[in-house]
């Protein structure tokens, strides 16, 4: 047990130890001068430009540099920002969290929605019922992210007018930045009408989950129905059925955990797909998170805030990767237990 | 009454592009308390029957019988709710791959105690009954021979050897006490010694308790030595079948001679560094079946009236089915 979790700790570091060496040697291939990618400050005349290289060290060895970075990362110093000049860990730590409630309200849908459906279909294998949910799923699993978000903005917020247009809450509410998630932000704070803010928080929380969420469901439906179909054809669900079990019976002790034990690995894919979703359907909701702010460092060639993004995003996706197969191990009784850990 | 009574049982698989009669009007009946052996080579369809009377089905399978019927109940026109009851509390079955026909996402144990059927649990509160499915489920491992419960139950199924995977199958069907077992190949790959110990079970059982047994098998000299019947199997038909003494006296079936014969041990006078006695060829795929008799291209016997499948003729309880068989001579 120990020895699985050393395994899996010393994994996760060696890749996070790859990310930052790729993110350092962003400093040298970005265009523009190292000293300015690095720190984010343009050196306005010569004296500065000296004390910033020798501040961090741009004159040394590239090992040193390389030490010097990781230990400036670590303490938290993490540069400024090109453009704004705020510095960016904390611009990372307002966007970030936008981008994981978003992304975490999509994984609910999926969850919830995929996985009943999938198991429907796969027990009812060639059915009607199979073959409209599966044909749906494919449809909408073939619609393109962006365009959906578009045709529901302008479905939902232009011709209806039911649901608001963009933004995660309207601005008459001033809601003040503890944590980053919105809804543990509102009921945190006070002087506030908080089942106001909630509901105007949750309708505009509603269309871009979906159209993030839909595109992950479709695909999360066909993965389960085919994990079921797999399982049902396997001799021990013979043997159960010959044991006399019910039908029933039979799926909840033997084929719900079968089938989902190899969904968990292809869920953590599922959850990349999402986040890079995500990130196509914040610019198109104005949603504060992690994508739209990226895409503005690209437009205004924000150098070191690209930089940044690019390990935020990463660290993030690698930790949620290993600590799903981590799971996936753990609960997993037919996986050796010393088997050497891979992603 | 018989307690298993099958007649023409007739299993059709369709594959998509073609539909394959895996087994064509197949009779076997079990009796109470007796062992009736069922034989033949691989590929020959006995894992079928197994499979059809149990139950579990494919989709793409066509199970059609004159008969079918367990105690005189007929088993295809029931509901799927008593067949499960006629499974759950009197028919075990041991399957061939027992590793595979385990789950392997839960305890050894635990599915043991979920063979168990309510009825056998003693006590009315909970830990009453979680005790005393304990104490069934050890004694029941003890009695198919593994001494070692405390290890075992706690497995999960890769965890174990197929021997004992064997053993935990053959539990699984014993556990509910049932009034027959269907055992496909229980014995399948066990060294000499365990396979006694197993035989020398299921024949104790047979006796002190009269389970009916159907035993599956390609072991003749495992069989020959418990059973009381046997019934022979050549691809899908049965080609003879009656009490195992007569047949190893007087086979009527080319087959069946040709099989007792190429079991050295059936043949007392064979000088050394002779030919085992075999029949050319190999058993025909599925996909590939002659018309008419099967064994028809490999049978010494064989002539033109072979194409067409022959009806099944009795002498007393010896059925066999075959148009020039042994005891009449060569026309």
């Amino acid at each position: 047990m120990t020895r699985i979790l050393f395994r899996y700790f010393v994994l996760f570091t060696l890749t996070l130890l790859a990310l930052c060496a790729l993110s350092f040697s962003l400093i040298y291939l970005f265009p523009a001068e190292p000293v300015t990618t690095l720190t984010g400050i343009t050196p306005q005349n010569l004296i500065q430009h000296e004390a910033l290289i020798n501040q961090y060290h741009l004159n040394s060895n590239i090992l040193v540099q390389f030490g010097d970075y990781l230990s400036e990362l670590f303490a938290g110093n993490w540069g400024v920002s090109l453009i704004s000049g705020q510095p960016l860990s904390k611009e990372i730590m307002l966007a970030l969290p936008a981008t994981i409630e978003l992304s975490a309200c999509a994984m609910f849908i999926v969850v919830v929605i995929g996985i009943p459906l999938g198991c429907y279909s796969g027990l009812r294998a060639y059915s009607n019922a199979d073959f409209t949910i599966n044909s749906i799923s494919v449809t909408l699993y073939s619609v393109p992210v962006f365009w959906l978000a578009v045709i529901f903005i302008l479905t939902f917020s232009l011709q209806f007018g039911w649901l608001p247009l963009s933004g995660r809450v309207n601005l008459l509410f001033d809601i003040p930045h503890q944590t980053g998630f919105l809804f543990i932000d509102i009921l945190l704070a006070d002087n506030l009408d908080k089942s106001a803010a909630l509901s105007d928080a949750f309708l505009h929380l509603i269309l871009p989950t979906l159209s993030i969420a839909l595109m992950s469901t479709a695909s999360m439906i066909r993965i389960t129905r085919r994990s079921i179909i797999d399982v049902l054809n396997k001799p021990f669900i013979i043997a159960a059925k010959s044991k006399g079990l019910s039908s029933r019976q039979i799926f909840v002790r033997h084929v719900l955990r079968n089938a989902l034990l190899p969904i968990l690995p292809l869920m953590a894919m599922q959850i990349t797909t999402l986040i890079t979703n995500a990130m196509i359907v914040e610019t198109l909701f104005s949603w504060p998170g992690i994508g739209n702010w990226l895409i503005q460092a690209i437009y205004q060639r924000d150098y070191s805030a690209l930089r940044m993004g690019m390990l935020a995003v990463s660290t993030l996706v690698v930790m949620i990767t290993i600590a799903i197969d981590l799971f996936n191990r753990l609960i997993d009784p037919s996986r050796e237990k010393f088997e050497s850990v891979t992603i | 009454m018989p307690l298993l009574d099958i007649k023409n049982l007739t299993l059709e698989i369709d594959t998509g592009t073609q539909v394959i009669k895996a087994l064509d009007k197949i009779n076997l009946t079990v009796n109470s308390g007796e062992i009736r052996a069922l034989v033949g080579e691989s590929g020959s369809g006995k894992s079928l029957i197994v499979q059809a009377i149990s139950g579990a089905t494919p989709p793409n399978w066509t199970i059609t019988a004159d008969r079918m019927s367990w105690n005189g109940n007929n088993l295809l026109s029931m509901s799927e709710q008593q067949r499960r009851q006629i499974l759950r509390k009197d028919i075990g079955v041991v399957f061939q791959h027992a590793i595979a026909s385990l789950d392997p996402s839960v305890t050894l144990g635990e599915q043991l105690e979920e063979s168990l059927p309510e009825q056998l649990i003693e006590g009315s509160w909970f830990w009453q009954r979680a005790q005393s499915r304990r104490k069934e489920v050890i004694r029941t491992v003890h009695k198919v021979g593994i001494k070692d419960h405390e290890q075992y139950l706690q497995a999960y199924p890769h965890q174990i050897p197929t021997d004992i995977g064997q053993k935990l199958m053959l539990a699984m069907a014993l556990i509910s006490q049932p009034k027959m077992l269907i055992a496909d190949d229980p014995t399948r790959g066990m060294e000499t010694t365990t396979k006694v110990q197993v035989l020398k079970l299921l024949s104790r059982l047979n006796q002190t308790r009269s389970l009916g047994i159907l035993f599956v098998s390609h072991d003749l000299l495992a069989i020959a030595s418990m059973s009381h019947s046997m019934t022979v199997l050549y691809c899908g038909q049965t080609v003879e079948s009656g009490k195992m003494k007569q047949i190893r006296k007087r086979p009527l079936h080319p087959y069946t001679k040709a099989l007792l014969d190429s079991a050295p041990s059936f043949s007392k006078d064979l000088p050394p560094k002779s030919l085992l006695p075999t029949l050319p060829g190999t058993i025909p795929t599925l996909q590939h079946l002659p018309i008419g008799c099967r064994l028809g291209p490999r049978c010494p016997r064989a002539q033109r009236a072979c194409v067409n499948v022959p009806s099944v003729r009795k002498i007393h309880d010896h059925a066999y089915s075959c148009h020039f068989p042994l005891h009449r001579e060569k026309v």
